[in-house]
C-alpha cells in the first residue's frame, strides 16, 4: 500500500503551534510516516528542541513512524554538531545534506529531497550507504521517476503536496525583505507561517521565501497524477506541512490513492482547505515547475 | 519557442538624434562613423554587396567553426544593424547556403533577431577586444526577438578569433602589407577624431539628457502611485 | 591552524569557452584552464559556446606546450536511465588526457572512479560540499582529490575546513557571476523555464528570455516573467532570475541579490591565508577580452601577494555585472 508522508514542517511555527500541530497529526488516521525537524535554519532550532521530545513521544504512541530531518546546508561546526546528534539519536534520520549521509553510513537513513538524486547510479550508491526510502528531487518528471523507481530495491517517494523547496542559501530573505541582517534577522521568518510571496514587477505570482530557502509560490497538487506514479513504481508520497488542516489533506490523498475519490472532486475540495492557493504540477509532467497540466477527466 | 521576427527599415533621415525604431539606441549624434555613414547615404546598398561576399568567403576559409557552432540556429537569420551607417546586414547561418546580405531594410519576419550598435562597438565585439555582456549591461549594445540566436552568434564569433585586418590582409595577399599599415594609419585618425567628437557631442546633448533624467523620475512617481492604488483595490492573494 | 608553514601559492584556475578564449586565459597567464563539451554534460550549455573533442584534444596540447592544466567540468546530473553521454565524457576526457575532470554527481564520480582511476577528480561546486564531513565523504569514497567550493562560505568558515581536510585541497571562486543559493541545489530555473542548472546545464536560458522596449526603459522577461524593469540611462543586466527586482511586502527590491559580480582582489591575502590551494574565475560564457582582463588582473594579484607586495589597483568595473561588485559570502554581512 502506499504511505502517505508528512514532511518537516519548513516554516518557523512557534514552539505551541509546533507541539499542536503535531499532536493533531497524531491522530490523523491517512498518516503514515511524520518527519520532525528543523531543515531550513539553525538558528530557529533552539525553540524548538525542547517541544521535540514529547512531539516525538506523541507521534510513536499513536504508531506514526518518525523521521528525524536534518538541516539542508551545513556550514559550520555547531551545524554539523546538530547533525552528529540526530545521528546518534536512534531515530530514524533523513539526510537533507550529504554530509549526514555519510554519517549515517552502514545504518538505515532516509535520502531527502535536497539531495541531488537525479539517477539510478546515484541512487545505488546511497542505497549501498544504507538508505531505505528516498524523496525525489522536484524537478524530476514522471518517466524519470519510473525509471529510477524500476531499479531501486528501496522505497521511493515524490513530494505530491505543498510549495515545493526550490533553493536554500546562506543569505536571509526575510531578514533582507526587512532591511535586515541574517545575524540581526530577529526571527522574522515566523511572520510568513505559510512563506513569504514573491511577485514580479508587475505583481504576478512568483516565489515563496521562507527565511534562507526560496519555495515555488504555488502549491504543489498531484492528485490528479498519484495514480499514474503509483503504477510506476512510487511507493510512498510526501505532503509538506501548511497553515490549513493537513490531516483533511492527507484524507483527500488517501481517497484518490483508494479510488473512492475522483481526482477532480479532490482538487476541489483540496482547493476549499487552502483558499488562494494557486496550484500547479509542471514539473511531473516535464514542464516548468509553475504550470498547471489540466487532469483528463 | 516560436521565436519573434524582426522587422527593420532604416529611415532615409539618419539625422542625429533622430530615434528611427523605438528599440534602437539613438545612433552617436556625432561621429566619424556617422559622417561616413552621411557620405554612404546616397549609395544603393547593393553597391557594397560584393564586399560582403568577399567577406564571407573570408569566414568560410578562415573560420569554419562559427557556421559550425551556428549550425543549431541554421533557419535563424540574425540582423546586424551598425546603428551609424545607413544599412544593416542580414547574416543567414545556415551551413549550406550561409550568407550575408546588406540592405537598406529588412522585412516583417525576415530575421530571427536583430543585434543594433554603433559600427565600432560592433567591430570590437566581433574582434573580441570587447565584453558582449559588459557592452550590454551598459546598453552601447541592445538586442531585439530571439536572445538565444544572438548568444549563440556572439560565442560563435568570439570564439573564432577574428581580427579584421589580420583577416582581411591575408585575403589581400602581396597587398596586405599595405593594407596593415594603411589600417594602422586610419585607426589612429578615427581614435582622435572619436576624441574629439566626444566633447563636441557631450557638450551638445547634455541639457537634453538632463531634461530626459528628469521626465524618467516624475513618471517613476507616477507608476509607484498608481501601483499603490492598484495595490488598495486587490484582493488578498494566496499567502 | 594545522600548519605554520607559510601558504603556498595558489592555482589561478581559468574559465574557457572556446578554443579562443582557452588560449587568452593560458597566454594570460592562467594556471589551469576548464572547459566543457558542446552538451548538456557541462553546466554552461550555453548556445555556441563549448568545445568538441577534435577542439579539447587540440586545447590541451596548446596549454601543456605552455605549462597550463587542463581541467574538464562533466557537472550536470546525468539523465535517469540516459548515462551514456556523461560517460562517455567522462571516458573522453581520460583518454585525452585532461589533467581532472570536475564531476558533481555521486553516480557519475563513482561510475569516473571505477572506470577510470587515472583519471584525476574534482568536486564541482554544483555538488554544493559545505562542510568537512561532506568533503571526506567524497575523498575517502570516491579518491576525489580537490573540491570547489559552494559561495555560501565565508573566509573563516573555509580556514576551518582546510585545517580539517588535508590533503584533500579547495578550490574557490574569486571573480565573475555570482549565485547567491547554494550551487546545485537551485531548482529556480525550471521551476520558470522547464530547464535548470542540474538537468539541463542552464540558468535562466537565453532562449527564454525577451527584452521588450517601453516609453520608460527595457523590461526584461524570462518565459513570460518580469524580472526586472530599467529607466532609459540605468544599466541593464541580464535577466538571471535570483538577480531581478521583485515585490515582497509591498516593496519592489532586489529581494535576492543586485546584478553584481563576485570580486575578490581586495582579500586575496586573506584567501591565500585561509589554506586555499585554487583560485577560480567565473565566465565561461563570458569570452576572450572578459578572459584576458580578469585573468592578467588576478594573475598580477596573486603574484603581488605571494611577492609580498601591495595589491596592485585594477579596476575591473567595466566587466562587471551592472558594473557592481561584491565580496559576496566570504564576508559575513552578505548573509
Amino acid at each position: 500500500m502506499t504511505s502517505i508522508t508528512l514532511g518537516p514542517l519548513l516554516f518557523n511555527w512557534k514552539p505551541d503551534a509546533f507541539r499542536d500541530f503535531y499532536f493533531r497529526m497524531a491522530d490523523a488516521e491517512a498518516i503514515d510516516i511524520v518527519h520532525v525537524g528543523e531543515v531550513v535554519c539553525s538558528k530557529r532550532t533552539p525553540f524548538l528542541d525542547p517541544v521535540i521530545p514529547e512531539v516525538i513521544e506523541r507521534l510513536q504512541a499513536s504508531g506514526k513512524q518518525v523521521v528525524a530531518s536534518s538541516l539542508a546546508l551545513i556550514m559550520n561546526d555547531r551545524e554539523a554538531a546538530q547533525a552528529r546528534d540526530l545521528a546518534e539519536s536512534g531515530l530514524l534520520v533523513e539526510a537533507n545534506d550529504i554530509s549526514v549521509a555519510a554519517m549515517m553510513a552502514g545504518r538505515s537513513f532516509v535520502a531527502g529531497p535536497l539531495l541531488n538524486i537525479y539517477n539510478e547510479g546515484t541512487l545505488a550508491t546511497l542505497e549501498a550507504m544504507g538508505a531505505v526510502r528516498v524523496c525525489l528531487p522536484a524537478e524530476l518528471a514522471a518517466d524519470a521517476i519510473g525509471q529510477l523507481a524500476a531499479k531501486a530495491k528501496m522505497g521511493i517517494e515524490v513530494q505530491a503536496f505543498g510549495r515545493l523547496p526550490l533553493a536554500i542559501s546562506a543569505r536571509c530573505y526575510a531578514a533582507r525583505a526587512r532591511g535586515l541582517s541574517k545575524d540581526g534577522c530577529q526571527y522574522v521568518c515566523a511572520d510568513d507561517p505559510d512563506g513569504m510571496a514573491v511577485e514580479t514587477l508587475d505583481e504576478v505570482p512568483f516565489l515563496a521565501v521562507n527565511g534562507t530557502q526560496t519555495m515555488s509560490y504555488h502549491h504543489m497538487s498531484l492528485l490528479g497524477e498519484v495514480g499514474d506514479l503509483v503504477r510506476r513504481g512510487v511507493s510512498s508520497i510526501r505532503l509538506w506541512p501548511h497553515v490549513t488542516d493537513m490531516a483533511q489533506v492527507a484524507g483527500l490523498f488517501r481517497a484518490v490513492l483508494d479510488g473512492r475519490l475522483a481526482p477532480a472532486e479532490a482538487e476541489d475540495r483540496l482547493a476549499a482547505l487552502v483558499p488562494g492557493a494557486e496550484f500547479a504540477n509542471g514539473y511531473i509532467h516535464g514542464r516548468p515547475g509553475h504550470q498547471y497540466v489540466e487532469m483528463e477527466l | 519557442m516560436d521565436s519573434m521576427r524582426c522587422q527593420l527599415r532604416k529611415a532615409a533621415s539618419m539625422i542625429p538624434g533622430h530615434v528611427q525604431s523605438s528599440v534602437r539606441p539613438a545612433p552617436p549624434p556625432f561621429s566619424p562613423v556617422l559622417l561616413l555613414g552621411l557620405a554612404l547615404q546616397p549609395l544603393r546598398p547593393q553597391m557594397l554587396q560584393p564586399l560582403f561576399d568577399a567577406m564571407l568567403r573570408m569566414i568560410r576559409a578562415r573560420h569554419p567553426d562559427i557556421l559550425e557552432r551556428m549550425a543549431d540556429y541554421a533557419d535563424k537569420p540574425v540582423c546586424i544593424d551598425p546603428t551609424d551607417l545607413p544599412f544593416v546586414i542580414l547574416l543567414d547561418p545556415h551551413p549550406e547556403h550561409p550568407a550575408l546580405l546588406v540592405r537598406r531594410q529588412i522585412e516583417n519576419g525576415e530575421a530571427a533577431a536583430v543585434i543594433h550598435g554603433s559600427l565600432e562597438t560592433l567591430v570590437a565585439l566581433a574582434e573580441g577586444k570587447v565584453d558582449g555582456d559588459a557592452l550590454f549591461f551598459s546598453r552601447r549594445l541592445v538586442i531585439e526577438g530571439d536572445t538565444e540566436v544572438v548568444v549563440a552568434l556572439r560565442n560563435a564569433v568570439d570564439g573564432a578569433g577574428i581580427d579584421l585586418i589580420d583577416d582581411i590582409s591575408a585575403q589581400l595577399g602581396p597587398l596586405g602589407t599595405a593594407f596593415r599599415r594603411l589600417a594602422g594609419t586610419a585607426a589612429g585618425l578615427a581614435g582622435r577624431l572619436r576624441d574629439d567628437f566626444e566633447t563636441l557631442r557631450a557638450s551638445l546633448i547634455a541639457p537634453a539628457v538632463k531634461d530626459v533624467d528628469a521626465q524618467g523620475a516624475r513618471i517613476n512617481a507616477l507608476e509607484a502611485e498608481i501601483r499603490q492604488l492598484r495595490k488598495a483595490q486587490r484582493r488578498g492573494g494566496a499567502a | 591552524m594545522a600548519s605554520t608553514l607559510p601558504p603556498s601559492r595558489p592555482e589561478l584556475v581559468c574559465p574557457a569557452g572556446t578554443p579562443a578564449a582557452l588560449k587568452s586565459a593560458v597566454d594570460a597567464g592562467a594556471d589551469c584552464v576548464y572547459v566543457g563539451f558542446r552538451d548538456e554534460t557541462n553546466a554552461r550549455n550555453f548556445p555556441g559556446l563549448n568545445f568538441n573533442r577534435k577542439e579539447l584534444a587540440e586545447g590541451i596540447a596548446y596549454a601543456h606546450d605552455k605549462g597550463a592544466k587542463v581541467l574538464v567540468a562533466i557537472n550536470t546530473f546525468p539523465r535517469a536511465g540516459q548515462p551514456e553521454l556523461w560517460h562517455q565524457a567522462v571516458a573522453d576526457a581520460a583518454r585525452l588526457k585532461a589533467d581532472a575532470a570536475i564531476l558533481a554527481d555521486i553516480g557519475l564520480i563513482d561510475h569516473a572512479a571505477r572506470h577510470h582511476p587515472e583519471l584525476r577528480l574534482h568536486l564541482s561546486v554544483q555538488a554544493a560540499a559545505s562542510n568537512p564531513e561532506a568533503i571526506a565523504f567524497y575523498a575517502e569514497r570516491f579518491g576525489v582529490k580537490r573540491v570547489v567550493l559552494p559561495r555560501v562560505l565565508t573566509v573563516q568558515e573555509i580556514s576551518a575546513i582546510n585545517a580539517r581536510i588535508a590533503p584533500v585541497e579547495t578550490e574557490v571562486f574569486v571573480f565573475g557571476g555570482l549565485c547567491v543559493m547554494a550551487e546545485g541545489r537551485c531548482a529556480l530555473s525550471s521551476y520558470v523555464t522547464g530547464q535548470s542548472p542540474n538537468m539541463n546545464g542552464v540558468c535562466s536560458p537565453a532562449g527564454e528570455v525577451r527584452y521588450t522596449e517601453t516609453a520608460q526603459g527595457v523590461t526584461s522577461e524570462l518565459s513570460g516573467f518580469t524580472i526586472n524593469k530599467f529607466a532609459a540611462n540605468e544599466p541593464a543586466g541580464y535577466p538571471t532570475l535570483c538577480k531581478g527586482r521583485f515585490i515582497a511586502r509591498d516593496k519592489a527590491s532586489y529581494l535576492f541579490e543586485e546584478p553584481t559580480s563576485l570580486n575578490t582582489l581586495a582579500i586575496l591575502p586573506d584567501l591565500i591565508k585561509a589554506g586555499v590551494t585554487a583560485f577560480k574565475i567565473e565566465g565561461r560564457q563570458r569570452g576572450r577580452a572578459y578572459v584576458a582582463a580578469v585573468v592578467q588582473a588576478f594573475r598580477a594579484g596573486v603574484d603581488a601577494v605571494m611577492a609580498g607586495r601591495p595589491l596592485p589597483e585594477i579596476d575591473l568595473d567595466r566587466i562587471t555585472e551592472g558594473g557592481k561588485q561584491t565580496t559576496g559570502a566570504y564576508e559575513k554581512a552578505w548573509r
